[in-house]
């Protein structure tokens, strides 16, 4: 169900969610700057829906290992 | 001939059941944000007839979202003002109609204010664009400076659009269709728009990214 090595349960409804997109997000936040992937020049923000409530959650992806 | 049962496609390896018949059992949600705070909009009459158009199809919610009605501060941007009724609206949506008029050859800027307070709730879900104008181009110049944003934005548009030119003569004072074909056309506009908005939410909630 889920791209992810880290599964996502629904916070509303304990299903799996089923990871449906990686966005790139730009920052200029000196905050942010531990979390930018240098290869793509931003943050990469994972994108999870849930098959049984519609729930959509955000997690900031890890970097590569 | 005989299938092998090793076969991903035989009826062994089939047994789990679809998950592909899930994500539909819920109605959809398509508000209709109205993109203007100007007053006198013409445009607010278009949100309505689309939204009543919306409201004919069985299994599917809507409302007309008018972006005057929720808390715009200037003093910050992005999810920075997000209003709840908003986010909440957006995370709920499978697709969006956008009532757009043409100011200047763009949108709004209060319109793009508005868009710009959600980003995780766009992803992957339909928009289409009703464009309206007081001339005779039909708003296609706001559709042209809109698509590039709701792209950014993770929204995916669809091919029709319904470009309502000469609004003056489209609605009368009452905010009442005179011109039928807008019906038809809006109902075409609809038809892809809901197709879209049914993939998605089986894509996002089925078919993982990788």
């Amino acid at each position: 169900m889920t791209a992810t090595t880290r599964p996502m349960p629904c916070p509303r409804c304990g299903t799996a969610m089923n990871h449906h997109a990686d966005k790139l997000v730009e920052t200029s936040s000196r905050r942010d700057a531990p979390d930018i992937d240098a290869a793509l020049g931003g943050i990469v923000e994972e994108t999870h829906a849930c098959p049984t409530c519609g729930n959509v959650e955000f997690r900031r992806a890890r970097g590569p290992a | 001939m005989t299938i092998p049962t090793s076969s991903p496609w035989s009826a062994g390896a089939r047994a789990e059941p679809s998950p592909l018949a899930s994500p539909l059992a819920r109605p959809l949600s398509i508000p209709v944000v109205l993109g203007t705070t100007r007053k006198g909009r013409m445009s607010a009459h278009a949100a309505r007839f689309v939204a009543d158009r919306i409201r004919l199809r069985d299994g599917i919610a809507t409302d007309v979202i008018d972006i005057s009605r929720l808390p715009l501060p200037v003093d910050d941007a992005g999810e920075g003002v997000r209003s709840p009724e908003y986010g909440e609206a957006m995370l709920r949506a499978d697709a969006i109609v956008i009532v757009a008029p043409e100011y200047n050859h763009s949108f709004p800027g209060l319109l793009k204010h508005v868009l710009d307070s959600c980003l995780k709730e766009y992803i992957h879900k339909a928009a289409g664009i009703v464009a309206v104008s007081a001339g005779s181009f039909g708003g296609t110049r706001v559709i042209q400076s809109l698509l590039p944003v709701l792209r950014e934005l993770g929204l995916v548009t669809i091919f029709w659009d319904v470009n309502i030119g000469n609004v003056g003569r489209v609605f009368d004072d009452a905010g009442l269709l005179v011109d039928d074909a807008f019906v038809r056309r809006t109902d075409k506009f609809l038809d892809e728009l809901v197709w879209m908005a049914r993939t998605l939410r089986t894509g996002r909630e089925t078919i993982p990214l990788t």
